[in-house]
């Protein structure tokens, strides 16, 4: 028997163990004319590349990381959302989740983002703007309210802050009666790709890696089952990246995270498999495909060869994925819900973990609940309505799929190469070489754009006048004086001289080497707001001002 | 020679999307300003200020928060307490359609929604100083003034008169040749335009080579202007295409020049400027 032989037959067996543990949806799957679906395609076993392409659920996973992917269970519908005050997304939460989204999804304001309190002087016009406002503890008890935590895994985009809001969700949880080891969801919390591409950093480089070196270390033996960082390309896509730079930078961000983490004593085996990814699913719909399944290969071949990691679940690249925001027009708005369907059938071919749609209005405002639906119904349509969801990685061994897939590795590597030259992407990133990069993709995308090398339907081509304005979401103007009156009360209401000798103790560890989470887990408990924790640390750590 | 416009490219608020922003820097610098990009987080105050120090003709704000409202309006009442309202303030991002009287009636300039091509914000901005200074832009012609007469090309001006005359009830002002065009025209007045019907003196007459292609009906849009010698430099200047590089004689004495319509869209322009002391 040839070797490709025994290990599908060892696949087959372990797929067997694994679909009794957890059943496929249905016992069999046809198509419409009935004709049989199985559950995994391949060529003549003996053509079979074993070793570039695995068995779904096995290394170096370019198939997919389970053995029965969407046969099993679809991946999570997250929608992400969050505008205003706690209580408003709070209700668009419950909507979502009565809707048939499977987790949420927060969006924070730019002051959280940048850990000011909604009184502060930076923060004027911009409370509540992209995201959900959260001063307090007490914010974000209103925003989880009647939300089971034990039940629904959330994640938050949050980077520089993200030990405080981690902290915020860890006390919430504790006060509704759920342990933290039930916990489950993610924060951002990749700061590089905010110096990069995003710009919501707070300190610098440094400081900033034992941040989150301290929270892969706590939650590692705390918080097992939240994914601890969520490596980000998505924005160094919108940012103007190529599918080939977003790659590659978003993996040498993460190997700089994972050598921060050994650097400060960590074993791989025991973070690695609680990193998580997060990609852009743009227009051109073979390449993205390829770039997902290149993700898995690429991060499984370095983290078993190049870091020696032991445990199979370090190897899998698991990934969020975002239909792409800049590829949306404000002209023809609902053009946008065809883009928006094509990338995200790319994102499920690719085999992505959990998915947001895009809403159509994203480029004029915030969505509209209806506009909100309508990306969400996309997904579902996707899954229960197209079959795509039936068998594993159904574009594997596509002539031009692999061949893609093949050369986005290729590129991958020579990019990293580069920026290993560079010291790394710490070292990069100060030098502003990604920025660079990315910055020349963009300009030259304009160009071609503007010239019309590069049709953009209803934009620079098939255009049409006098288009009607859509309805649109505005956010309550009055809602940034309502946050300060409530802060105010909420600085009278607390025990202020337990919180100022919680922010004193946080002001030591952040002096010394401690891990910062227990720390600043009291300062929470305590009613400490972000902007009095991010306050302290400014002063301990000093400000990133950019490159 | 013009002096270089230089503009300060800002980031108000607290919003880190700067795609847009330098983007447009490199744009404007392409297109041969000086430009200054002030990178994130920027407040009002230092806005103004870099404005200021720069001795900037123009700045561009860019946010994609929703804080514009409250930041776009703040830069124009701290440019005028500074007595720098001679800056040309324009903005961009995500802002909704509904803001955009808003903000503009507060002075912003103009503003940009997303897919503008970077070329016309160049532009507007390369008119908007040169307006404020005084100096003739090379933005396109002075506008014309009014619409002079629509040209309508006739097989016979007695066959149609007529209609004209009564049954639309238009004035007749009289009807003359035109040796330089090869026509005989008929002038029509309609309050502070005229209809000009056109038959052919002759087959050579670029009048009949139209009936015989296209049939009759309208010819061409004659666009009252003064000083035709530079109105004509102008459009040149802009790459258009004209019939005529100097002014010939038309009807009523009035000095003429056609643009050639595969410069403009197909349709047949005609720069027209009436002798003085003929104007109604």
């Amino acid at each position: 028997m040839s070797e490709q032989q025994e290990r599908l037959n060892q696949w087959k067996t372990k797929t067997e163990k694994t679909i009794e543990r957890f059943p496929e949806r249905k016992k069999e799957f046809y198509t419409s004319s009935n004709i049989p679906v199985d559950r995994l395609y391949l060529p003549d076993i003996h053509e079979y590349d074993v070793d570039e392409l695995g068995f779904p659920g096995e290394y170096p996973f370019t198939r997919g990381i389970q053995p029965t992917m969407y046969r099993a269970r679809y991946w999570t519908m997250r929608q992400y959302a969050g505008f205003g005050s706690a209580e408003e997304t709070n209700k668009r939460f419950l909507y979502l989740l009565e809707q048939g989204q499977t987790g949420l999804s927060v969006a924070f304001d730019l002051p959280t983002q940048i850990g000011y309190d909604s009184d502060h002087a930076m923060a004027k016009g911009e409370v509540g703007k992209v995201g959900v406002a959260i001063d307090s503890l007490e914010d974000m008890e209103a925003l989880l309210r009647d939300i089971p935590l034990d039940k629904v895994s959330t994640s938050m985009t949050i980077n520089a802050p993200a030990s405080v809001l981690l902290a915020m969700y860890i006390v919430v949880a504790e006060k509704q009666g759920v342990p933290p080891e039930k916990l489950a969801g993610t924060i951002q919390n990749d700061i590089l790709k905010e110096y990069i591409a995003r710009g919501t950093y707070i300190f610098p480089p440094k400081p900033s890696m034992r941040l989150i070196t301290d929270i892969f270390a706590y939650c590692k033996d705390h918080v097992p089952k939240w994914n601890t960082i969520s490596i980000s390309g998505y924005h160094i896509r919108e940012a103007g990246a190529n599918a080939v730079q977003e790659l590659a930078f978003t993996i040498a961000n993460g190997k700089a995270y994972v050598d921060a983490a050994i650097g400060a004593g960590l074993d791989i085996d025991d973070f690695a498999p609680r990193l998580a990814f997060f990609f852009n699913a743009h227009n051109q719909f073979f390449e993205e495909v390829a770039k997902f399944r290149a993700a898995r290969r690429i991060w499984a071949k370095l983290m078993k060869e190049t870091y020696g990691a032991k445990n199979p679940k370090s190897w899998q690249l698991r990934f969020h994925t975002q239909t792409g925001g800049s590829t949306l027009t404000a002209q023809q708005p609902d053009n946008n819900i065809v883009r928006v369907t094509i990338q995200a059938l790319a994102a499920v071919l690719g085999g992505t973990q959990s998915l947001h749609t895009n809403s159509r209005d994203e480029a004029l405002a915030l969505p509209t609940e209806e506009s909100a639906r309508i990306a969400l119904r996309t997904q579902q349509i996707i899954a229960h309505e197209s079959g795509v969801a039936d068998t594993v990685d159904p574009l594997g061994g596509s002539y031009y799929v692999e061949h893609l897939t093949n050369e986005m590795e290729k590129e991958v590597l020579r990019y990293m190469a580069k920026i290993d030259e560079l010291g790394g992407a710490v070292s990069a990133v100060e030098q502003g070489y990604m920025q660079r990069e990315i910055h020349h993709t963009a300009y030259e995308t304009q160009k071609a754009i503007e010239k019309g090398e590069e049709i953009i339907v209803g934009m620079n081509s098939f255009t049409i006048n006098n288009e009607k304005q859509p309805e649109l979401l505005r956010v309550d103007p009055s809602l940034g004086e309502k946050q300060k009156a409530r802060l105010a009360e909420l600085r009278l209401r607390r025990n202020s001289n337990r919180a100022s000798a919680r922010l004193e103790a946080l002001r030591k560890g952040a002096q010394g080497t401690d891990n910062l989470m227990p720390l600043i887990i009291d300062c929470v408990r305590d009613y400490c707001t972000i902007g009095e924790i991010c306050g302290v640390l400014r002063e301990e750590f000093g400000e990133f001002t950019g490159i | 020679m013009k002096k270089k416009i230089r503009v300060l490219i800002a980031k108000p608020g607290l919003d880190g999307h700067d795609r847009g922003a330098l983007v447009i820097s490199q744009a404007l610098r392409d297109y041969g300003m000086e430009v200054i990009y002030t990178g994130l987080r920027q407040t009002p105050e230092q806005i103004v200020a870099s404005a200021i120090q720069e001795d900037v003709d123009a700045i561009g704000l860019s946010c994609l928060s929703g804080a514009h409202n409250e930041l776009f309006p703040e830069i124009i009442d701290l440019l005028k307490a500074r007595g720098a309202d001679d800056i040309i303030v324009i903005g961009g991002g995500v802002i909704p359609w509904e803001d955009i009287p808003f903000l503009e009636s507060k002075g912003i300039r103009k503003i940009f929604t997303p897919g503008t091509p970077t070329i016309e914000t160049a532009k507007f901005i390369e008119k908007a100083v040169y307006e404020r200074d005084g100096i003739a832009g090379s933005h396109g012609m002075e506008p014309a003034e009014k619409i002079d007469h629509i040209g309508i090309a006739v097989s016979s001006l007695e066959e149609v008169l007529p209609f004209y005359v009564n049954t639309l009830g238009l004035k007749l002002e009289g009807i003359e040749e035109v040796s330089s065009q090869k026509v005989k025209v008929a002038f029509l007045n309609i309050g502070q335009t005229r209809l000009e019907l056109l038959e052919p003196m002759d087959g050579e007459s670029a009048v009949a080579k139209f009936i015989a292609k296209r049939g009759q009906g309208v010819h061409h849009v004659a666009l009252g202007v003064k000083e035709i010698e530079k109105r004509i430099e102008e459009l040149i200047e802009h790459g258009v295409q004209l019939i005529n590089e100097s002014p010939v004689k038309g009807a009523g004495g009035a000095n003429v020049a056609f643009l050639h319509p595969a410069s403009t869209h197909k349709v047949l322009f005609e720069l027209c400027e009436k002798p003085k002391g003929d104007e109604k």
